[in-house]
């Protein structure tokens, strides 16, 4: 079947790669040029700088308190019922002022989606999923956030919304 | 007869809603609602209760009335038109439940109620979106009522449902209104409250709203996360219809179901806050046959019935055996086949017994003397009772029995150590590996009635359905398929595959059995036939 097999003749002029190299290689050296000084647009120097989160960034949760340090979560049930990822255990009980609160609070957040429905649904403005990234531990089981570690977290929490854009357009 | 007795009642076209339907004359127009399939809103009305028609909440319009009517108290009529959603009827209604909502605290997220509640569910449906009322909430607290149950005053709609229960039910008047208007609360007449009424629990389940509360379930589920499943209480031989309520494979409490042969709405707190056996975890998970050496080796459920058929076919000298009195009909009735195809014998069961106590406004219910769900079955199937009041002893006859010994759920908690020795083939059909359960030659793992399908016999020979509620554990199986596949190893009867299989082999041992299709049964159960010409054995 090599009979059909037509191989078309192109100038060297225009088969030739050297014309496009040297094009690509000038627009290189053109950016490098540029930003061989001031490299701020690119690049931030992090950890000692840090990017400005969107507000509506859902990190790994808080846990808001009360004055004297008593969790805010009364343990109603509704975030492990609206959890999609099925990753909060709730143990509710009672204290000794009659209150209810949770024995067990744990969110795990492997399993965690950061979907930020268990701040929506919460009716008492306990949980909050927070704007924070740095995410590093030692073990696999530290990343389930037990309620003592969900009171000390201390980043802000999200506001799940852009004030400026409330709609999400 | 039955002619007079239709001809006595007759019936009348009512339209609700538009829809028309014909009820017997003097039918309560909730009823006559719920039979248009519509659900008129009610908390004082209670289909177990007298109907005071105070909480206002069943108001609906009927044609050519100058007042709204209360659905609970009004009859049916002739050509009477009942419009349950006009805008009268939901004006009214939505003023009602904003009045309950002035002084209730919206704690849903704390109370164990939400989820179950009424005023939760109408105010979802017909209450007002927003409260108007600026003042200050009045606040009362908490109470303890005694016995099982705890009083959130400020969440009460003073539907008196509890009062009620307490003067015509149970016939022992311990709760009572005090005060009038919106000072208007229930309380106790002495420091002890409810404790000491067995029946007290009651009031729990039938408060519309999270007021009363059990100390047993306080915080512990949620309504929405439980798994309902209707069951037969096993506690005494009434055998009240309940409902296995279950999170996380385990029972976290028990609800009484409707059944008006057995227990109408009620059901006692003996049976109810004794659930926590069902919850032990200390199982046997997989068939166990001791080897040459005397080990108990695991074994596949086919090898270890295999063998034990092996052992067992041929044997004709009879058997002794133990029973449960909590085993179902089935599981007692295949071991009565497996005893009598190797030669029949006798048996035992042991029953805790303590004292019968009648609720006064249903005397059919009450809490029987023997505390276990199947003795009129373990009975049927012709074994006898033997031991103590406490469940205990009465082993002797069957200890030191040298030939075949069957024990099928007793735990042998309090049998001595060297129970079934001298037995030639000792087998053990059940849940929890006591010392002497170690004796038996095989231990098989059974399930309990909650974690299978099967029937129990109650004190009225009413034969009545359960369901299983919770996950068996490990490799365990209901002892009438065990035992029903053993029976098709060493005879030629088939082995069940269903409880209803294992149901209709009981007419091999008790031909009442015969005359009771499993259909039949229902969710409600049905009594079971004397036996024409039959001879109890």
């Amino acid at each position: 079947m090599a009979a059909n097999v037509v191989v078309m003749k192109r100038p060297v002029r225009k088969s030739s790669y050297i014309r496009a190299s040297l094009k690509g290689m000038a627009l290189t050296f053109r950016h490098m040029r540029q930003s061989a000084g001031d490299r701020s647009e690119v690049t931030i120097q992090y950890p000692e700088q840090k990017k400005q989160l969107s507000p509506r960034w859902r990190g790994t949760h808080v846990m808001e308190t009360h004055e004297d340090g008593r969790p805010k979560c009364v343990a109603c049930g509704l975030c492990p019922t609206i959890c999609p990822a099925n990753c909060i255990k709730l143990v509710p009980g009672e204290d000794d002022q009659g209150n209810r609160y949770p024995i067990v609070y744990e969110i795990d957040e492997f399993r965690c989606i950061f979907c930020g429905m268990c701040q929506e649904v919460c009716p008492v403005e306990a949980i909050h999923v927070g704007t924070h990234y740095e995410n590093a531990e030692y073990t696999r089981n530290e990343f389930v956030y037990d309620l003592d570690r969900l009171m000390k977290q201390r980043h802000p929490s999200t506001l799940l919304w852009d004030p400026a854009d409330p709609a999400g357009e | 007869m039955a002619d007079e007795t239709t001809a006595a009642v007759e019936n009348v076209s009512v339209t609700i809603d538009g829809m028309e339907l014909s009820v017997p004359a003097g039918t309560r127009l909730l009823d006559a609602c719920a039979q248009a399939g519509v659900d008129v809103p009610h908390y004082c009305y209670h289909p177990g209760l007298s109907a005071p028609a105070q909480c206002r909440m069943c108001l609906v319009e009927v044609e050519k009335s100058p007042k709204l009517v209360p659905a609970c108290v009004g009859t049916v009529a002739k050509d009477m038109v009942v419009h349950t959603e006009s805008e009268a009827a939901l004006k009214a209604r939505e003023g009602v439940l904003e009045f309950y909502l002035v002084n209730h605290p919206l704690d849903c997220p704390v109370c164990d109620q939400s989820g179950e509640c009424k005023l939760q569910d109408y105010v979802a449906a017909e209450g007002p979106a927003m409260g108007r009322s600026k003042e200050p909430k009045r606040v009362l607290g908490r109470d303890d009522f005694g016995g099982d149950v705890l009083f959130y005053a400020d969440r009460c709609v003073m539907c008196t449902r509890c009062v009620r229960f307490m003067r015509e039910v149970a016939q022992d008047e311990r709760l009572t209104v005090v005060q009038r208007g919106h000072r208007a609360v229930i309380d106790t007449f002495f420091d002890e409250g409810l404790t000491g009424n067995l029946w007290a629990d009651n009031i729990v389940d039938i408060c519309p709203v999270g007021a009363l509360v059990s100390k047993d379930f306080l915080h512990k589920a949620r309504a929405w996360d439980l798994d309902r499943t209707p069951s037969i209480c096993p506690n005494c031989t009434q055998g009240c219809n309940v409902r296995l309520e279950t999170r996380d494979n385990q029972v976290m409490r028990i609800k009484p179901r409707p059944n008006p042969e057995v227990n109408a709405h009620w059901m006692c707190d003996f049976g109810r806050l004794n659930y926590q056996w069902i919850n032990r975890v200390d199982r046997i998970e997989a068939p166990l046959v001791r080897d040459g050496s005397g080990r108990h080796v695991p074994m596949s459920w086919s090898e270890a019935l295999m063998r034990l058929a092996d052992a067992l076919r041929g044997q004709t000298g009879g058997a002794a055996a133990v029973v449960s009195p909590f085993a179902a009909n089935e599981d007692v009735g295949a071991l009565r086949r497996v005893m009598e195809a190797v030669g029949g014998g006798g048996g035992v069961f042991r029953c805790e017994q303590g004292e019968e106590v009648t609720l006064p406004g249903f005397p059919e219910l009450a809490l029987r003397t023997d505390r276990a769900a199947n003795v009129a079955g373990a009975e049927l199937f012709g074994f006898s009772r033997a031991g103590g009041a406490d469940g205990k002893g009465g082993l002797e006859g069957v200890a030191g029995h040298a030939g075949v010994l069957f024990v099928l759920g007793d735990e042998l908690a309090d049998a001595a150590a060297d129970f079934g020795a001298n037995a030639s083939l000792f087998v053990y059909v059940g849940q929890h590996l006591s010392p002497a359960a170690r004796n038996a030659h095989f231990v098989l793992p059974s399930t309990t009635f909650a974690e299978m399908e099967g029937t129990f016999t109650n004190v009225q020979r009413r034969v009545q359905r359960f369901w299983p509620a919770l996950r068996a554990p490990g490799m365990s199986r209901p002892a009438w398929q065990i035992l029903g596949v053993l029976l098709a190893g060493i005879g030629d009867a088939g082995a069940p595959g269903t409880a209803a299989d294992a149901f209709a082999g009981l007419a091999a041992v008790r031909p009442e059995f015969g005359m009771l299709a499993w259909g039949d049964l229902g969710a409600q159960g049905a009594a079971l036939p004397e036996a024409v010409g039959q001879a109890g054995d």
